[in-house]
């Protein structure tokens, strides 16, 4: 990646807006992303995340607000942030008449010059080398996912952004998106993408923000967001011993084991072993990114 | 990485073009058909005409027969330039693939101006392969009757490429703007098929029909085979004509490139 990072967040957006008619698609977004890093944009159906890359990447303007794509302003340096830019918007489109090969020709033709030498290198990064000379009309969902993040690497992008990138994408091949987007991450790149798959973002990303009714409502690192309860986990080899070891209040059993509030992990390992208890689990709660995700935008939907 | 050069389309873009008109088939095999394969037809009947009842039918060859096909060529290329034009201009719109070459960054005008010569160079390979078959049997067939200048046979050739090149045009600009295949196809088959025939003939337009593109079209047909070619009585000048033909291919031009530029992706 030929890069000279001066900027050090990839995306701003300030106040953004989108209206179609009276429905507010975006609702006066502010968004800082920053550079070197995988981003996950959450949000359920409906809450304004395609149209806020839509902005982003320059496919329909913005009603109100402001944007800078690279330290660029958008819209009027599209041209130059977008070369430097790698997207999917919704699903990958592709010609199916053409070969995998052949669409990624198209859209090198559009690109930079050095952008046809890196066909091979992206297909082979997608794992469609042997199928790449096959007409797109033969792929499977999968490939065709596999096929346009092929073609948003074409242009050695410092940003990917990538729209529900895990669509239609088995197991294996999630992990293996998962495993890319962190190898693109490693490589210095950033990489946005949004999503409902709540688990496969928890791994992957390393800061989120939470959207709905066309809102971000809460942006901060994975940590920040799945925080400590101050609870402990605790499962031994016989919890109800546990239990009345650990007496008082602040102690329930769960459907694993134990939730001890409020307590030292140490202590409580230190009291079970003595007692002769096989401690089997001992770990601090932590508040999912679901959990965390359903709280946020059920909240919301009470309140609208 | 470098920032894109603005509005212009590269060589690299056009043969994008060339390749996505060239790769489907059915289109490919459509164009052949109405071209190549129109003016096999019309000739191997002619010959065959010819062998079978030669006191009645007259050899194959010769200006006549060649003005005929002349004719026949421009119908038959028109609706080939009608369904290449549409393709160009409203396929990568129908497949989904605009927004993925947008997001590249390239100007949208550049993409747009990409889809002239790409699609010039699919369609006018078809029509001159073609009119080079009938040129070479208007003269092997020609027999007893006078074979056409090598001067006709140029002038003839030309207008056949303008004739199905205004057509092209007139259908890139307007399905860009349309954002249909289907639509543009139904609306230029009938003006190109049934509504100018008609407004061509209704001599009470007197001279506004000048102001249709098949009138500059026909106006611009070579002397040699223009009493085959023109419909009704029309007297505008060369010049006139090329304006006429000038002004429509650009307005079309216009409005797709202002479309392409302004829609959302």
């Amino acid at each position: 990646m030929n890069t000279t990072r001066i900027h050090p967040f990839v995306v701003e957006a300030e106040d953004l807006t989108k209206r179609f008619g009276d429905r507010v698609a975006v609702d006066h977004v502010n968004l800082r992303i920053p550079a070197g890093s995988a981003f996950g944009y959450l949000g359920p159906n409906g809450a304004g995340k395609t149209t806020l890359i839509r902005m982003l990447l320059g496919l329909t303007g913005a009603t109100s607000g402001s944007m800078r794509l690279l330290g660029l302003p958008m819209p009027e340096r599209r041209a130059a942030a977008l070369g430097r830019v790698g997207a999917i918007v919704e699903e990958p489109r592709s010609h199916p008449f053409l070969t995998g090969r052949e669409n990624l020709e198209i859209v090198a033709a559009a690109r930079d010059r050095e952008a046809h030498k890196r066909i091979d290198g992206a297909l082979a990064r997608v794992g469609l080398t042997n199928r790449a000379d096959n007409r797109v009309k033969t792929y499977s969902l999968g490939m065709r996912q596999r096929l346009g993040v092929a073609r948003a690497l074409l242009g050695d992008p410092e940003l990917l952004i990538l729209d529900e990138p895990m669509n239609g994408l088995d197991p294996a091949g999630m992990e293996d998106m998962r495993l890319m987007i962190r190898g693109l991450v490693a490589e210095g790149r950033t990489v946005v993408f949004s999503s409902h798959l709540l688990d496969e973002v928890e791994k992957t990303c390393d800061e989120v923000a939470i959207v709905d009714l066309g809102r971000v409502v809460v942006q901060g690192t994975i940590d920040e967001l799945t925080e400590d309860t101050g609870a402990v986990l605790v499962a031994t080899g016989d919890d109800l011993r546990a239990r009345a070891l650990l007496g008082g209040d602040g102690v329930e059993l769960v459907e694993d084991g134990l939730r001890v509030r409020a307590r030292d992990a140490a202590a409580i390992n230190r009291l079970l072993v003595e007692s002769g208890l096989d401690v089997h689990r001992l770990e601090p709660e932590r508040v999912s990114l679901e959990r965390r995700f359903l709280e946020i935008t059920s909240r919301l939907e009470v309140a609208a | 990485m470098t920032a894109l050069a603005p509005s212009l389309p590269t060589p690299r873009l056009v043969r994008a073009e060339l390749l996505k008109l060239r790769k489907r088939r059915s289109l490919s095999v459509t164009v052949a058909a109405l071209t190549v394969g129109g003016t096999v037809v019309t000739y191997a009947i002619l010959a065959l005409l010819h062998v079978a009842n030669p006191a009645h039918h007259g050899p194959a060859g010769g200006v006549t027969n060649l003005s005929h096909v002349i004719w026949l060529l421009s119908a038959l290329g028109g609706g080939a330039a009608v369904l290449a034009g549409t393709t160009a201009g409203a396929g990568d719109l129908g497949a989904g693939v605009f927004r993925e070459l947008v997001v590249t960054g390239r100007s949208r005008i550049a993409l747009f101006l990409a889809r002239i010569p790409g699609g010039l160079a699919f369609l006018l390979s078809g029509v001159a392969l073609a009119y080079t078959v009938a040129a070479v049997a208007s003269v092997a067939f020609a027999g007893s009757l006078a074979s056409p200048s090598t001067g006709s046979l140029v002038a003839g050739g030309l207008w056949v490429l303008l004739s199905t090149s205004v057509y092209f045009l007139l259908a890139l600009g307007l399905s860009s703007l349309v954002g249909s295949r289907t639509t543009t196809v139904v609306i230029l088959l009938a003006w190109r098929f049934a509504l100018m025939p008609i407004i061509l003939s209704l001599t009470f337009l007197g001279g506004a029909r000048d102001a249709f593109p098949d009138a500059g079209i026909q106006q611009l047909a070579p002397h040699a085979f223009a009493d085959n070619l023109q419909v009704g009585r029309l007297s505008m000048s060369a010049a006139a004509s090329a304006l006429v033909l000038v002004a429509w291919t650009a307005a079309a031009l216009a409005i797709g490139a202002w479309r392409t530029a302004t829609r959302d992706a």
